[in-house]
């Protein structure tokens, strides 16, 4: 026994050696120090230049939005062997070049091959025939409807989203219940609830930026329009000239007046602030009960991802009830880009079912693709739930003669700069006007 | 003492632990201060590396401003040379680097670019007063491509008038293609670039973008990357503001990093970024991952080692151990040993002092008779009287010597059991035979009691078992007094396999019984009760040993319950194995037995008959009184009653009379009876009756049957057989031994038979040769003898071409008294082998069933 416990320790020992002494020349061996001392290099010249929004974040903060953008980039990088370089753009200030504006300059001089565009700047682009058709793309064939026709210009499918954008209401649950208050369904009931607000000491119940203002206009002006069942004939009308788009957005433009005539929106500061970063830190201390944001932000911790409060999001008032807004962002090819062709081979790769389910999964998102469903964070199900009823108004339609989301976000600022709602219904007719070719 | 050697040891082991602890301390230092050292030093290499790297990006960089800013200088010249400036501007091409040519005319504010596009100066902002090679730069701004981009300005000037100011608008993508495009260290170095005066990033790396975020200004590159020390900040500022560089250790996402401002173009442009510490030394860290590996390889050796010295401390100890314990346990047995041969010796000297005093006492009777008889040969009476007293020192001389071999043959394994078919009927009626004499005659009484048995005809050493009960029941008759109570029971317990009998056998007593120490040592040979009443007792003091040693050897067991003055009771259990078609159906089927009857008080009794008559597929109806089966008697419906005798005062002697009545003619009636049972006389007086001892075997009915049934004349000669002695027989003996031969003689011829003596084996073989046919009736033969021995004289009789050389009884007759012996006489061709010294009934006995066997056949 003995004996045998002594072998195996010896046993040991000289297999340890033997390694020991294997290792030794391997260890001592010398480099060669004739040949090229550069390690070979792969070149791949295959790059596609993506110009996309830039964020201004916070240190360590998870942007969900963004990991699971760049996990559909990342397959797509992998998969057809090209880099996709960033170019980013912010505006530092409402004096600043917005986003848009850039994008159109970048997309008029071919600056880049891929764009992620605002629906205002996808029409436009598409109007002028900067953008390429992606009809023929295979995960254009997945799409919902109502994402083709959103982004169909002059019947080329110009644009292409990651996923559906629905614009709502944050709201302060908790400070709802402590004033006793409903979540409201109709303008009257919402200007209520400002009162309530506004009486406990609440300055400003509505907290708002530059941006996103016109989706309480939207969900007024198209309640009906979108959910009265004679869509295609009511656009028909706005299209030939017979219905005023004056018409539909008045009642939305002096919702928005009086807002601003009782205090509860603070107009100046809005007119200067970007998105979330100036009403979002009020939101999250519970200062301010109401907020507008997209659907992602609820998910995202830089934005309304982690509330220390009982958040909801439902839908904008409107005679029709809670009234999501759904505007349509999306990735577009430059029709002249330099890497065109990748682009478009990138773009088939992050909106094909795999990724979309990918980053719906990441961002639990509502997915362009009729193939991929996702369970939303518990605080998004009532907008959800409206959504999944078919019950919402579009921000932006390419069937409409008349651009909607940049032109009603210009004219909201022209509101909040002074100007009087008939200004304001002025200004819609001459785009109506400009665009039957009548001036 | 030892208490002190404990304490140095204690003390040598915290100095032995303390010099340990004292050694890693410095090795551990040692390794530290290198460590330090490195780390310092790559730190510095670090920054060297990085400065050097940025000190090449920014004269890259200024290398391209300025020369952008020549070949402004000459569009400027070319311009002035033109003889419409303007039209030379317009005619002008953008290519990548250069994206707008604007002049504007001395007195003019606005003119046309060389994009068609009507070009003001005052949206350009060159209060900052950066300048390439004196030519003013413009803050950075985004073109009307959506790029950030730069416009420098210079004078037109011909003949040292001014014609107008040139303005040429740079993109920020030309620095971009400039730089490398994999970025530096290994691409985990981030590089902005920021205008100084906006502080804005007009240059970011590819390929970072959403993914790690890109930053907007230096407030947003601040925020991001959480640098927030009032100091560094402040820093930062005063070199912005000087056109300094500068380079500070600054956790980036936990990762440390060297964060840089690195002025370009004297401070109009900066290099605005960080690098992982790790990514520049990355050969250090090698360098340390290396140390680490050295040392934890040599703390591993070192461990190794201790465990290495510790598993073989731990065997040496164990083996130690082993052996000390292999040493004690050697002088243990060793001290065993001693005392048990001690024990020996003591216990052979009292066997010897005992069997002096054992053998002696019938020799001196033998020599003291043989004495008186000498002088009293005159006196018939005492002559007998003599001879009786000699020939019982003889026999017990002769029971002392057989226990004496038996003894030493068992110790030394020699014995061997020789298995036949036996009944128990035979063993029971032979120790009856024994015992019963013994018993009555010292006024005791014996008797013998079977339950439960269901097989009586069984396969085992019979003279084993025998001797067995012999020595169990002389045992109890010795130490039984007068007047005692001796019993023999034969119990059928409850089978284990159905081949085997199990057994139990119990002799009980009511006499003088043994004290709790000597029990313990009963079945030890030599030993012998030592008091004053079983003195009175002869004995070897063997016999117990050797029933124990033959009872092991038959794989039973033996154990012994007793108190003093009250009796004991042995118990011996035996598996026996069962003959294989004992039953024989055809026997009683040959008889014409189909059923019997068997009429008894003792409902034990009944059982058994009905238990052993079981298999022979004779149908056994029992009854406690006759009474309850007369009517089926009266039928014919028995072939045989069997009746238990109760006694002479019982009802048994009219149940006698019922029968005979009631039975048919010629049924016979068998009573089973002790052997000494009273009253059988009336019942013999009143009419013929068979009669049956208890206890009830098969086998001994069998017999009966036999006897009963078979011819009349047959009866008569066997009956004059057994009633007959040796009268007229003629016998030849071989015997070498005159006295023996000359008692043997003797012997014959006081039996009335003759003899003729040969001295060795060869002269019997000779003499029967010679002899008549039919002149001896046997041949007596001796085994050890000269010339030729006793075996092989019997082979060579029966070898004899004579008619009756295969049938001639050849006895064999000697002093080799063991079963072997025996064996080796039979397989020699002897037909029986008698013992010396000659017991002349045994002979008798022998003879007869010889002679009568061999005229059977």
């Amino acid at each position: 026994m003995n004996r045998h416990k002594n072998g195996g320790i010896r046993r040991w020992a000289a297999v340890f050696l033997a390694g020991t002494m294997l290792l030794l020349p391997a260890a001592c061996a010398g480099r060669n120090e004739n040949q090229n001392l550069l390690p070979s290099k792969e070149v791949d010249g295959r790059v596609v230049n993506f110009f996309s929004p830039m964020e201004k974040i916070d240190p360590d903060a998870e942007n969900v939005a963004r990991t699971a953008s760049d996990l559909t980039v990342a397959m797509a990088e992998e998969r057809l062997g090209v880099t996709v370089a960033y170019s980013t753009y912010t505006a530092e200030n409402y004096r600043d070049k917005t986003y848009d504006d850039v994008a159109l300059d970048r997309a008029r001089s071919n600056m880049d091959d891929l764009y992620l565009l605002n629906p205002d700047t996808i029409l436009t682009l598409g109007a002028e025939g900067k953008l390429r058709d992606l009809s023929g793309l295979d995960s254009a064939k997945n799409l919902r409807e109502i994402i083709k026709t959103a982004n169909t210009v002059d019947g080329k499918l110009v644009a292409i989203p990651q996923e559906v954008v629905a614009y709502g209401l944050f709201v302060n649950a908790d400070m709802f219940r402590q004033y006793g208050l409903e979540l409201p369904e109709t303008p009257e009931e919402f200007l209520e609830c400002c009162r309530v607000f506004k009486e406990n000491g609440i300055e400003t119940p509505v907290g708002a930026n530059r941006w996103w203002l016109e989706t309480f206009v939207f969900a007024q002006a198209y309640a009906d329009l979108y959910n009265g069942g004679n869509t295609e004939a009511e656009i028909a009308a706005l299209n030939s000239g017979e219905a005023r788009y004056s018409d539909y957005m008045r009642p939305g433009f002096e919702f928005l007046q009086k807002l601003m005539d009782r205090g509860y929106i603070d107009a100046e500061k809005a007119a200067v602030s970007e998105a979330i970063e100036a009403e979002g830190p009020d939101f999250l201390a519970q200062k301010t009960p109401i907020v507008m944001a997209y659907w992602g932000a609820a998910n995202s911790e830089t934005a309304y991802g982690k509330p220390d409060f009982d958040m909801q999001v439902i839908g904008f008032p409107s005679s029709r009830g809670q009234m999501p807004v759904m505007p349509m962002t999306g990735f577009a090819v430059g029709a002249d880009a330099e890497h065109a062709e990748d682009a478009m081979r990138v773009l088939d790769v992050i909106t094909s079912d795999e990724a979309l389910q990918l980053y719906s999964q990441t961002n639990r998102v509502i997915s362009p693709s009729k193939n991929v469903s996702v369970d939303c964070v518990p605080a998004l199900r009532p907008l959800n739930g409206r959504i999944e009823e078919g019950i919402y108004v579009l921000g932006s339609n390419a069937g409409m003669n008349v651009e909607q989301w940049g032109n009603t976000c210009q004219i909201v600022r022209q509101l909040l700069g002074g100007a009087t709602v008939d200004e304001c219904m002025a200004a819609f007719d001459r785009l109506q006007d400009a665009a039957l070719g009548l001036s | 003492m030892k208490e002190t050697a404990d304490k140095r040891e204690r003390r040598r082991g915290v100095s032995l632990l303390l010099s340990i602890v004292l050694i890693f301390c410095i090795f551990g230092t040692i390794v530290y201060m290198v460590a330090q050292k490195t780390s310092q030093e790559m730190a510095s290499a670090a920054i060297q590396s990085l400065s050097e790297s940025l000190d090449l990006i920014q004269c890259t960089i200024e290398a391209i401003l300025n020369s952008e800013a020549e070949f402004q200088a000459l569009i400027a010249q070319e311009t002035a040379r033109a003889e419409d400036p303007e039209d030379f501007i317009l005619s002008a091409s953008s290519n990548r680097t250069i994206v707008k040519l604007s002049l504007i005319p001395a007195g003019r504010t606005q003119s046309i670019s060389n994009n068609g596009e009507v070009f003001t100066a005052e949206g350009l902002d060159f209060s900052a007063g950066g300048t390439v090679r004196g030519m003013p730069v413009s803050r950075s701004y985004l073109n009307y491509m959506g790029t950030w981009s730069y416009t420098i300005k210079c004078p037109v000037e011909r003949d040292g008038q001014e014609l107008g100011t040139l303005y040429i608008e740079y993109v920020y993508d030309s620095i971009d293609r400039a730089l490398p495009s994999d970025g530096f260290y290994n691409k985990q170095a981030s590089l902005y670039i920021m205008d100084a005066e906006s502080q804005r990033f007009v240059l970011k790396p590819k390929g970072m973008g959403q993914r790690n975020a890109g930053h907007l200004n230096l407030d947003d590159f601040y925020r991001a990357n959480n640098i927030q020390d009032p100091g560094i900040r402040a820093e930062v500022e005063q070199c912005l503001g000087e056109g300094r560089n500068l380079l500070f250790y600054h956790d980036i996402r936990s990762v440390n990093a060297l964060n840089y401002m690195w002025s370009v173009n004297g401070g109009t442009v900066f290099l605005v970024g960080y690098v992982p510490v790790e990514a520049i030394q990355q050969e250090g860290r090698t360098v340390n991952q290396n140390i680490a590996i050295v040392v934890a390889v040599m703390l591993a050796a070192f461990f190794l080692c201790v465990i290495l010295y510790y598993f073989n401390w731990r065997q040496q100890e164990k083996l130690r151990r082993e052996r000390e314990q292999e040493r004690r346990l050697h002088s243990r047995q060793l001290s065993e040993a001693l005392r048990a041969a001690q024990v020996a010796s003591e216990s052979k000297t009292t066997f010897l002092s005992n069997m002096s005093h054992d053998i002696r006492t019938p020799m001196n009777a033998v020599l003291g008779f043989t004495t008186l008889l000498s002088r009293d040969a005159e006196d018939p009476a005492k002559v007998r009287e003599y001879t009786n007293k000699i020939t019982a020192s003889g026999q017990h001389l002769l029971s002392l010597i057989n226990d004496i071999l038996d003894v030493s043959k068992i110790e030394s394994g020699k014995v061997v059991l020789t298995y036949e078919e036996f009944t128990l009927n035979d063993v029971v009626s032979s120790v009856d035979a024994i015992i019963q004499p013994m018993a009555r005659a010292k006024g005791q009484e014996f008797h013998v009691e079977v339950t439960g048995l269901r097989h009586e005809y069984l396969v085992g050493d019979e003279t084993r078992l025998n001797q067995i009960l012999i020595n169990l029941l002389s045992n109890a008759v010795k130490y039984t007094p007068a007047g005692g109570h001796i019993c023999l029971r034969i119990i059928g317990l409850k089978q284990r396999s159905n081949q085997y009998e199990h057994i139990r056998i119990e002799v009980e007593d009511d006499g003088y019984g043994m004290t709790p120490e000597y029990l313990k040592t009963i079945f030890d040979a030599f030993t012998r009760a030592e008091n004053s009443t079983t003195n009175k007792v002869q004995g070897t003091g063997l016999g117990m040993a050797i029933t124990k040693s033959i009872v092991e050897l038959m794989g039973g067991t033996i154990d012994v319950t007793s108190e003093v003055d009250k009796g004991s009771l042995f118990r011996v259990e035996l598996e026996l194995r069962i003959q294989e078609g004992q039953a024989d159906r055809r026997f009683w089927e040959a008889h014409g037995i189909s059923r019997i009857l068997a009429v008894d008080e003792d409902a034990q009794s009944r059982e058994t008959v009905r238990t052993l008559m079981e298999d022979t597929g004779v149908q056994v109806d029992a009854a406690a009184r006759v009474e309850q089966a007369l009517e089926p008697v009266r039928g014919g419906a028995f072939q045989l009653v069997l009746l238990g005798w109760s006694g002479p005062g019982s009802d048994s002697l009219r149940a006698v009379e019922a029968l005979r009545e009631a039975l048919p003619g010629g049924t016979p009636i068998l009573l089973l009876a002790e052997h000494d049972a009273q009253g059988l006389e009336k019942v013999r007086e009143s009419g013929p009756i068979e009669m049956l001892t208890k206890p009830f075997f098969v086998s001994a009915l069998r017999e009966k049957v036999v006897r009963l049934w078979a011819d009349a004349d047959m009866a008569d000669s066997a009956k004059a057989a057994y009633a007959g002695s040796l009268e007229g027989l003629r016998f030849l003996a071989a015997e070498d031994n005159e006295i023996n031969a000359e008692i043997l003689a003797e012997l014959l011829e006081l039996e009335g038979a003759s003899c003729e003596i040969v001295e060795n084996g060869r002269l019997a073989v000779e003499r029967f040769q010679r002899s008549e046919q039919g002149e001896f009736d046997a041949v007596l033969m001796d085994v050890q003898m000269p010339v030729m021995n006793g075996h092989d004289a019997a082979r060579a009789i029966r070898a004899l071409p004579r008619e009756d050389a295969g049938r001639i009884p050849i006895i064999a007759m000697t002093a080799n008294a063991f079963a072997e012996d025996e064996k080796a006489a039979l397989d020699a061709g002897m037909d029986a082998h008698v013992p010396k010294p000659l017991d002349v009934e045994l002979l008798k006995k022998v003879v007869r069933q010889c002679v009568e066997g061999k005229e059977k056949r």
